[in-house]
This record gives structure tokens, sequence and C-alpha cells, in this order.
């Protein structure tokens, strides 16, 4: 991911970490049946690779050699089942480890999202989209190279290499030992190329985000090197990092090749002192022809598992460094939750005051996200139950703010929201938004039928008449007969499919089907044509009645049907009252009008 | 595949080489076991000492030799490799620098990132490992049928017998493993797509309570991912042991056959241990080859989406030769427009008929409503789209007939969304010049009004923005951008919208700044707010994409059209930003 900066990218982990695994095993304890099935098998892989190589020795020793055909026929089956025995167990255990990291992923995926649903707002103004999708995606699938090449695997590789020694000492101890001496430089060789590599590798790595954050950002501010008649410069910049990318990687190459010529040379010398001494061994008569055959089988399936030791530790960093972002996502609390938990749909009961408390109250409401830079400055007002108010004012005197605060999408600086007279932050949140609802000013769509997109409002609990009533009532029945498969329409990438007003029809009718008491609404300004303006219009006028309605005013229709405007500056409530009255005292929103009201129109 | 063939023959020797190299390093890999059959056999007939200690000697020059080609064509050929994927990568990026504003707007940044990115590793793969891999194969396996040939033709036919059966599998697999891991990356697309489209949403999942409805749609997509995962691993499963079949079926018929040709004397038993030797490298390229299509495959896919890039035609034709006109000079340039009609790509025309003539050194304000033609007006004079021929003049000159670079030396222009990149702040003010002295970047600063906010910075100039640095503020962005614009000191300057992000007293200072910095410099601001366009020498105001007044502002005041209505409302703003407590 490109989001990713190039820092990031050259953490180094440790290996192995306590409290992280101990945290991953909660995890894998769901499928432990799965995880114990694929380590019991390990002994018994171990166990008949084992077995090829004596197969092979006894064949040579007690029937090729005296020249018994009749038995090399039974040696030739039984080493015929041991393959096929072998193919079946590695089949199984391959299976059963890739399915175990699956599911575990797929856990983890799982509680990534549901966490990712109950953050706050606030923490999504934090963390860039594309980096939390690093986190689901990327960081989820490093661990589970874990199970598929890693950790779990090296259980495995020691069992056999334990194996091998035993069984190589009670061979023949002598040549068991000439056999170990080349393990120090085979250690020793793969240590040292194993790291440099490693540490290439993650230069590679650095480079590579380097060139890639550069080339992003090029492409993105293309015009501006244009402009500047800055190619060539530019250009040389861009073959600077490349040719650095280009090095680095062939330094990792380097010794990527060295560790394998290394190995390589390795395993020939040790076949080189087992034949010189086996030999001599086998003239004394001191070792048979088939032992010495089997020992350089053997030795042979002693060297891959050290050899690729180095490269499964590396999977085992980039591991837990995946492990501790997630965890660390996992571990952030939404910044406010207040209240009884979002789920819990327990709808409280209003404080009894005298008389009917406001629908919606802001009381001396300070707002900010972030630091000082107040965009909502002691604001308060009230709506009563059942009223209009329209919201007036330029872009960015805090508008949207003050609707999203109704919310509680964030939580105020200073002062009280109170809705229904309680804070909404003694309300539960999910009964808050069941109660207020919200209709922005870009209709989001998802992908996904036009049904889906109605239906999943109030989590999916709605019934068919509900949704063709809603059609109905947000004119939107007609616009909908034009689209070839009705509700079943595909919504593409958030419905580029559908006209702005079809758009603007279907979002009305999800607010109706979701159904607030007070809803709060954006008005759109992108502009349609005359015949989906009117149709619009009537959808909207019936949508609000019946309910306390908070509208952020575009048009000069609606402002003259609310029962009150109130004109925001500044994110204070400068003017409140109905258009008339506002007209006729003669201040800011007389005045603006008085202008924008000419032939040309707002 | 002929652009492909081209980036590959730049390093011809570099192949040669690395093949020859393999051939050696395989030849000496292929020696071991036979002299491993030379000992064994000395050592049946009972010689020790001298010939088994020679033997062995021989083995360790093989393995040295061995290792040392091996690595040599390894580096030759993966480097050749990076060598293509290095010589691709620039080229795009150097087409990149081509491609007109339009072709950004048809194509996301991640598709072209995933075509400089993974296309070009695939390129790399094909050109570089899988070269290694296709050459070495070919050569082992050739050279080890040879070998075992050499010990025993009728002994090599049976071992082989079941290799076609065996390279059948494998190639089913391979196709199965191809197919299923293709439907687990569609699937972890549609994966992604969820949790982007999601987290984008998120204000309205929250306002309409879809939590628990989002968290079913995902566990679907989840679920499927994981069944598509787990149908992958099991065909993984059946696949990855296969070459320890296929290797143990090859000994086990060595050792039945083998056997019996020892027990019958026809072969030794040394010959008998050398074919088990050579066996095992008849075995990886049985299962390599499906992998090597495959990468071919992917590696020509990738090429021709690169190539799709190379091949977009660029904004404008390698002009030869200059106009005539000096970028640089102490007085600003004429600029005209003359029945200018211009259209987004098949859209309705953003201009109409469009006649402005903005005298040199004048300084000119272009207003009206938004989606009126402004900013088109401003990028059609810098070229960013291309006006039709004969439309657009500066200093006289038709701009279709000069050469971009010439014409982006005399007009600068800011754009609205101003785009600073990572660097300092010192390198983005200095990105219009080469060379430029401390002296001018300081009165750059102060003119665009950014003097203030650079000495409050940490490091001042050297600040480094963005990423890995400080986020300036919307205005700071702005005038940082009209720093750069004055750093390249143009004779035409056309800056869009500069003011937006800016409070209305910094506005006039940097108005009043800019204006005696002007020093004769042709200016247009394109704006909404009038501000400017009261100092200005001659106001143009479009709408409609056509051109509504023009004139002096007092006069436009003065006809009560629509430029007066937006000076009204413009006064009755400002009146509002004074009467603030």
């Amino acid at each position: 991911m490109s989001d990713r900066s190039p820092d990031e990218d050259l953490l180094v982990g440790r290996a192995y970490d306590a409290r992280l695994m101990r945290r991953l095993w909660a995890l894998v304890r769901p499928h432990r049946r799965l995880a114990y099935l694929s380590l019991a098998l390990y002994p018994l892989v171990a166990g008949v690779e084992l077995l090829q190589p004596w197969l092979l020795k006894v064949a040579i020793d007690d029937y090729i050699l005296p020249g018994d055909w009749a038995g090399l026929g039974h040696m030739a089956l039984a080493f015929l089942a041991s393959l096929l025995v072998l193919y079946g167990l590695r089949a199984v255990q391959t299976y059963v480890m890739h399915l175990t990291g699956q599911r575990v992923m797929h856990d983890l995926r799982q509680s990534l999202f549901t966490h990712l649903q109950g953050m706050d707002a606030a923490f999504f103004d934090r963390h860039p989209v594309g980096r939390l999708m690093t986190r689901v995606l990327n960081d989820v699938e490093a661990v589970n190279e874990m199970f598929v090449s890693g950790a779990v695997v090296v259980v495995g590789d020691v069992i056999l290499l334990l194996g091998v020694v035993v069984i190589l000492l009670v061979m023949d101890w002598r040549l068991a030992l000439v056999t170990f001496a080349v393990v120090p430089a085979l250690a020793g060789a793969a240590g040292y190329f194993r790291v440099r590599a490693r540490e290439s590798y993650r230069r590679v790595r650095a480079h590579l985000a380097r060139l890639n954050t550069s080339l992003q950002e090029s492409l993105q501010g293309m015009v501006v090197i244009q402009l500047f008649a800055r190619e060539e410069a530019e250009a040389r910049r861009f073959a600077g990092l490349n040719h650095d990318l280009r090095a680095a990687q062939f330094r990792s190459t380097f010794f990527d090749a060295s560790l394998y010529a290394a190995v390589e040379v390795i395993g020939s010398v040790a076949l080189a002192l087992l034949l010189w001494h086996g030999g001599g061994q086998v003239l004394a008569g001191a070792l048979t022809f088939g032992a010495l055959v089997a020992f350089i089988e053997y030795t042979g399936r002693f060297f891959l598992p050290i050899r690729d030791l180095g490269a499964k530790y590396t999977v085992m960093q980039a591991a837990m460094v995946s492990a501790e972002r997630i965890f660390g996502l996992l571990d952030t609390a939404p910044a406010s939750r207040g209240g009884a938990a979002p789920d819990r749909a327990s709808r409280p009961v209003p404080a009894a005051r005298a008389g009917e408390p406001p629908a919606v109250e802001f009381d001396r409401v300070w707002f900010a996200y972030e630091g000082d830079r107040w965009i909502v400055r002691d604001c308060s007002f009230r709506v009563a139950p059942g009223e209009h108010v329209a919201l007036v004012g330029g872009t960015g005197e805090g508008k949207s703010t003050i609707a999203r605060l109704m919310l509680r999408l964030y939580d105020v600086g200073r002062g009280h929201v109170r809705v229904d007279g309680m804070d909404v932050r003694e309300w539960d949140l999910g009964a808050l938004r069941r109660h207020v609802g919200l209709v922005p000013q870009e209709v989001f769509l998802f992908t996904g039928t036009v049904e889906d997109n109605l239906r999943l409002v109030r989590d999916g609990a709605v019934t068919h008449e509900e949704i063709a009533r809603a059609l109905a009532t947000a004119n939107a029945d007609r616009l909908l007969e034009a689209l070839p498969r009705g509700l079943a329409e595909e919504v593409r990438e958030r419905g580029v499919n559908l006209s702005q007003g079809q758009r603007q029809l279907l979002a009305i009718a999800r607010a109706l089907i979701y159904n607030p008491r007070v809803l709060a609404l954006d008005e759109a300004t992108s502009s349609v044509d005359a015949e989906a303006e009117a149709l619009i219009q009537a959808a909207l006028a019936r949508l609000l009645a019946g309910r306390t309605s908070l509208v952020i005013a575009h048009r000069l229709s609606t402002v003259q049907r609310a029962d009150r405007i109130l004109v925001v500056r500044h994110g204070r409530i400068r003017e409140s009252g109905r258009h008339a009255e506002l007209l006729a005292a003669g201040g800011v929103y007389a005045r603006l009008c008085a202008v924008q009201c000419g032939p040309l129109g707002p | 595949m002929r652009r492909l063939g081209g980036y590959l023959f730049r390093y011809r020797w570099r192949y040669a080489a690395g093949v020859a190299c393999l051939a050696a390093a395989t030849a000496l890999a292929l020696g071991i076991p036979w002299t491993v059959k030379q000992a064994v056999d000395g050592l049946s007939r009972g010689q020790g000492g001298r010939v088994l200690a020679q033997h062995v000697g021989v083995i360790l020059l093989l393995a040295a030799g061995h290792g040392m080609f091996r690595l040599a064509s390894r580096l030759a050929m993966v480097g050749a490799g990076q060598g293509t994927e290095h010589d691709v990568r620039r080229d795009l990026y150097l087409h990149f620098e081509q491609l007109p504003p339009a072709f950004y707007h048809r194509h996301r940044t991640g598709d072209l990132m995933s075509r400089a990115t993974s296309d070009v590793a695939a390129v790399r793969m094909l050109a570089g490992f899988g070269s290694v891999m296709l050459v070495g194969t070919v050569l082992t396996f050739g050279g080890s049928l040879v070998a075992m040939w050499l010990i025993d033709p009728q002994l090599t036919l049976a071992t082989i017998a079941p290799f076609p059966l065996l390279i059948f599998l494998a190639k089913r697999f391979n196709h199965a493993v191809d197919r299923q891991s293709t439907a687990v990356q569609e699937q972890q697309g549609v994966l992604a797509a969820k949790v982007q489209e999601n987290l984008a949403g998120m204000a309205v999942v929250r306002a309409y309570t879809m939590e628990r409805a989002e968290i079913a749609r995902f566990g679907q997509i989840n679920r499927e991912f994981l069944v598509r995962s787990a149908r992958l691993a099991r065909t993984q499963a059946g696949f990855t042991p296969l070459i320890g079949l296929i290797t143990g079926i090859g000994t086990l018929i060595i050792l039945w056959l083998g056997g019996r040709a020892v027990v019958e004397e026809r072969i030794t038993l040394g010959a008998l241990v050398a074919f088990n030797g050579y066996l095992a490298h008849l075995a990886w390229p049985t299962i390599a080859l499906g992998w090597m299509l495959a990468s071919l495959r992917r590696g020509l896919a990738a090429m021709a989406r690169i190539a799709e890039v190379l091949e977009a035609p660029p904004l404008a034709p390698a002009e030869a030769g200059s106009c005539g006109v000096p970028p640089a000079a102490p007085a600003g340039a004429a600029v005209e427009v003359r029945g200018l009609t211009f259209a987004h790509e098949a859209r309705e025309p953003a201009l109409r008929d469009v006649d402005v003539l903005i005298p040199a050194g004048s300084l000119v304000a272009v207003v009206g409503p938004t989606g009126g033609g402004k900013s088109t007006l401003g990028a059609l004079i810098v070229r960013l789209f291309e006006p039709p021929r004969g439309s657009v003049f500066v200093d006289g000159v038709d701009v279709r007939a000069m050469p971009l670079r010439e014409l982006r030396h005399l007009v600068a222009y800011v754009p609205q969304e101003p785009f600073l990149f990572s660097r300092s702040l010192r390198d983005n003010l200095g990105l219009a010049a080469d060379a430029v002295g401390d002296g001018e970047v300081a009165r750059a600063v102060a003119a665009a009004g950014l003097d203030r906010d650079v000495a409050d910075l940490p490091q001042g100039l050297g600040t480094v923005l963005g990423e890995r640095g400080i986020t300036l503020s919307g205005g700071q962005r702005s005038r940082a951008a009209l720093a750069r614009a004055l750093v390249a000191d143009p004779r035409v300057l056309v800056l869009d919208d500069p003011f937006a992000a800016v409070d209305p007293d910094t506005e006039c200072e940097i108005l009043t700044r800019l204006q005696a910095a002007r020093a004769g410099r042709t200016t247009v601001i394109i704006t909404h707010r009038l501000r400017a366009a009261a100092r200005a020498d001659w106001v143009v105001t479009l709408a409609g994409g056509r051109v509504v007044e023009q004139g002096r502002h007092a006069d436009l005041v003065g006809r009560g059209g629509l430029y007066a209505r937006l000076w009204r409302l413009q006064q009755i703003e400002d009146e509002l930003e004074r009467s603030e407590p």
C-alpha cells in the first residue's frame, strides 16, 4: 500500500513476542482441533520421510548385492507404499495448516471490520482510509504467512532434523560426526548471507516505498510539473530513485544467490567427505554399501531445513510487526461512547420536565475539529417538536457541523446538545440515531441492488410493503420503472449508473423508510432538470411532514416554507425568525435576500 | 511483445553470458553424480586410497566451479531482468510527463500506479528469474537425460516413462491453481472494495444505524473469501507434495529395474547411485514448467498494459525551434483571446465565442458564478487543454504555435488546488527555476504574504512539507503556490482563485504586495470574490461560458448588471465581516 510511509516499512520486530503470541493463540483457540491435527501429523510425516533412505539401504545391502530378485520386489512394494502414505500425509497436513490460517484470518478480518464500525468520526478523521485498508488486508495477510510458511512449520523441520541426527549416529557415529563437521560451515554461511540478504531486502523495500511515494506524488502533481516545465529535473530526480532501487535489488540478488550457491557447495563438500571417509569404511568392511547410500540420502534431507530456517525467521518478523499493528488498532477504543453500548436499544425515558421539552436544543455549544479552531461558537437555539427550521448561511459557517452534532457524530467541546430534553451524551447511541436521522448533501449509495440500499437501513428489518410505500411517497416508483431491472438493478460504485435525480429520490425514500422523529437534511446543491426538481421538491415536502426537521437550505422555496429561519454565521446564530419577519427586520438575511433573489435567482 | 523484445535486446550480452555460465554450471553439476559413480565403482572393485582421494578431489572442484558459475549466471540474468525493469519504469515515467491533464482525468492514480509497480514487477520476473528458470530447467533436463542415456538407455526409457503423465498432472494442477487463485484474488478485490466503501461512507452507515447490516454483509464476503481460499488450499495441498511423489516414483523404478540390472550385472552399483542422483534433477523441471508458463503469461499481459500507457498520445509533439518571444523581459506580455469556443471531450462547450484583450502589463480580473468557464479560460492560456488554433495569443503569438516549454516560461499559472510536493518548502518554491538566489525566493515569499508563516516554521524555508513533514493550512498552501509562481518571474501570471482559503484581511494585504511586486507583469486573477476585481484595470464577467460584461470596475458597477449585483453581495459580505464581534 502506497500510503505506508517508508519508515514504517523499515520497522523490524522480534521474531517471537510472547505477548503477541498469546493473543494470536487466543485467535487460534476456536480452531485448535485443526491446529492440533496438523501438529500431530508432523512426527508421522517425519517418520515416513526418514524411513525411505532406510528402505534403500536394506534393498541394496540385502537384496541387490546378494542378487535376491524376489525380495527386491517386496522392497519395491514397501517403498511404493511409503511414497503414497507420505504424499497423503503431506497433502492432509498442508491443507489443514492452510485452512487453520485462513480461518484465523477470516475471524481477524471480521473482528477488525466490526471494531471499525464502532469507531467514532474523530477516529476516521485521524486515520486515513488507505491505512485502515492496509490493516484489514495486508497486515492480516502477513500474519497468515506465518501459518503457511513460517513458524509453525519450523516444528516439523526440527523434528526432521533431530530424527536425521539420531539415525545417522545410530548407523555409524564416526561417519555421522564427519557429516556434522560441515554443519558449522553451513550454519555460518546461511546465517551470514541470510542476515545480509534480509538487510538488503529491507533496503529494497525502503527504496521501493520511496520510489512509489515519489511516483504517486508526481502523478498527482503532474500538472504542476508541466506548468513549471520541470519535466527534465523531475525525470532526473526519478532516475536517481530508479537507479538506487536497481542497485539495492542487485545487492539483494547477490546475497540471495550467494546463499544458494554456498549451500550447494557445502552440500557437495559433505558428499565428498562422506565418500572419502565412508568409502574407506566400506573397503575395510566396517560399513555396507547400502548404509553409505542411505547416509548420502539422509544428509540431503538435513540441509534444506537448515538453509530455510532464516527465511522462516524473516516471515515471523514480518508477521509479528503486522500482528502488533492489528492488535494496536483493535485496542484503540472509540474516543467517546458515553451512555450505554450502542447496540443495546434501550430507549431512554426523557427526564420529566415542566411542559414538553424542545425536540432539539443547542445550549451554548462550542465545537472544534482540532485544537481551538472553533467551528461552532457559543451556539444556542431550540427547535420545538414538529417545527420546521431552515439553517441559512455561507459555506464553512458551521451548518453541517451543527447537524453532525445532533447525531453525536462528534462530541461538543463545551455546552450541551439536547434531544428530547436529554443530553445526547446520555442517550444510547443507537437509540439517538434511530430518533434523529441525517440526509447528507452527497447521496452515498452502497454497491448492491437498489433494494439492498433501501433495506439495509435499520439493520435490515424492513418489509417489502414499507419499501413500496416509501418509493411511492418519494415519487421514486416511476423513476425506478425506468431502470431495466427495477429494484434489482445493481448500483455500481457510488451509484454512478443512476442519474442525479434518481439518486436524490432514492435518498429520500431511504430516509422515509428509516422514519426518524427528527430529521437533519442537507439540501443537495447539484442541479437537476426542472421535472426532476419538481418531483424532488414534492417528495421532500412529504418527507418533512409530521416530523421535526432542520434543513440546511440552499433553495429559496425551502426557506419560504420553513416555520423559522436560523441565519448561521461563524458558527453562531445571528438571526432567527420567519422569512417575512426577517425580511421586515432588514438585517443580514434581508440584505442577502435582496441581492440574491434578483433576476438570476440563487 | 516486440516492445519487450526491444528492452531485452539491450541486455543481449548479459543474457548470452548468463546462458553460457548456466550451461557451464549445469555441466559441472551433472559431473558430480558421474564422479560419484566412478568412486562407487572403484570401491566395488576394491580401489581405495589414492583413487578415492582423486574422485573426492574432483567432486570438490566440480562443486566449487558449479557454485561460482551458478552465482555468475544468476547475477547476469537476474541483473538483466532488473535492468529491464529499470528501463521500462524510466520510460513510463518519461511518458507520464508528456501526457496531458485530460489523460489524468480519465485514469485514476491507483490504476496508473499499479501499472508502474506490479505490472513492471511482473515484467522483471519474466525477464529475470523467469528466464533463469526457463534456461536452467531446459539445460538441466536435457543434460540429465543425456547422462542417464549414457549409463543405460533401457533404464532411462523406463525411468522417464511416467513423466508424460506427471507433466500432464502437474499442468492440470497448475491450471486449477491458476484458476482458483484468480477466484481468490477477485474475491479479495470485492473484499477490499467493501472495506473502502464502508470506510468512505461511514457517516451514512452511522446515520442510518447500518452497522450490523454492514457487518453481516462484510461477513458474507469474508466467508466467501474463506471458502475460495480453502478451495485453493486444497488444490495446493495436493500439488505441493507432488514433487516428492515424482522423485519417489523415479527412485522406485530405479530401485526395482535398476536393482535388477545390477543383479544381472548389466550396470554397476555406482551407475545405480548416479542414476538416482540425475533423477532428482528431472523432477524439478516437471513441476516448474507450469509455474514458468504462468509467469510468462503474466509478464506478457503486464507488458501489454504498460504498452497501453506508453502508446497514449502525448500532449504536444515536441516542436523544435523557438517562436522568438523572450520568456523573461522587464515588461509583461499581452494576452489575446479571439472567438474562443472550447468544449471538454464530448461535453457541452465550457466557453463560447469568448473575446478578451489583456494589454501587456495590465491587471485583469475574471469573475462570475461557479461553472461559468473562468477556470477553463485560465487553463487554456497555458495550454493545459488544447485551445483551437488561432484563438489564444500571448505576445501576439498563437499559443498552439509555441513550444510548451517556452509558453510555460512565459506564463505562470497557479491552479485552484495548490499542490505542493513533500519536500522542503525551499525546494517547492525553487521548482520553477533551476538556480534561484535566496534573495529572489525571499522577495517572492514576501510578495505572496508568506513571510510570517515561514518565520513560524520550525526550519524556516528548509522545513519539509507533506507526508513526512509538516502539513500547511489551506491558506498557507495557496500562498506558497503563489510564491512559487512569483519565483519563476514570468511575464504573465494567471491566478485561479488564489484567495479561496485566505481571510479578507490577508487577501487585501497580498493584493497590495502583489501589485507592488508586479513591476509591469501582466496579471490575470480568476476569482469569485470581487475585492481583487475592484483594483483591476479591467474586469471580465463570465457566465454560462460567455462574456456577459467586460469593462472597468466603476463602469460595470454603474451598469447594474450581473457584476453590479455580485458587487453588492460582496459589500454586504464585507460589512458583515466588519460587524463581527
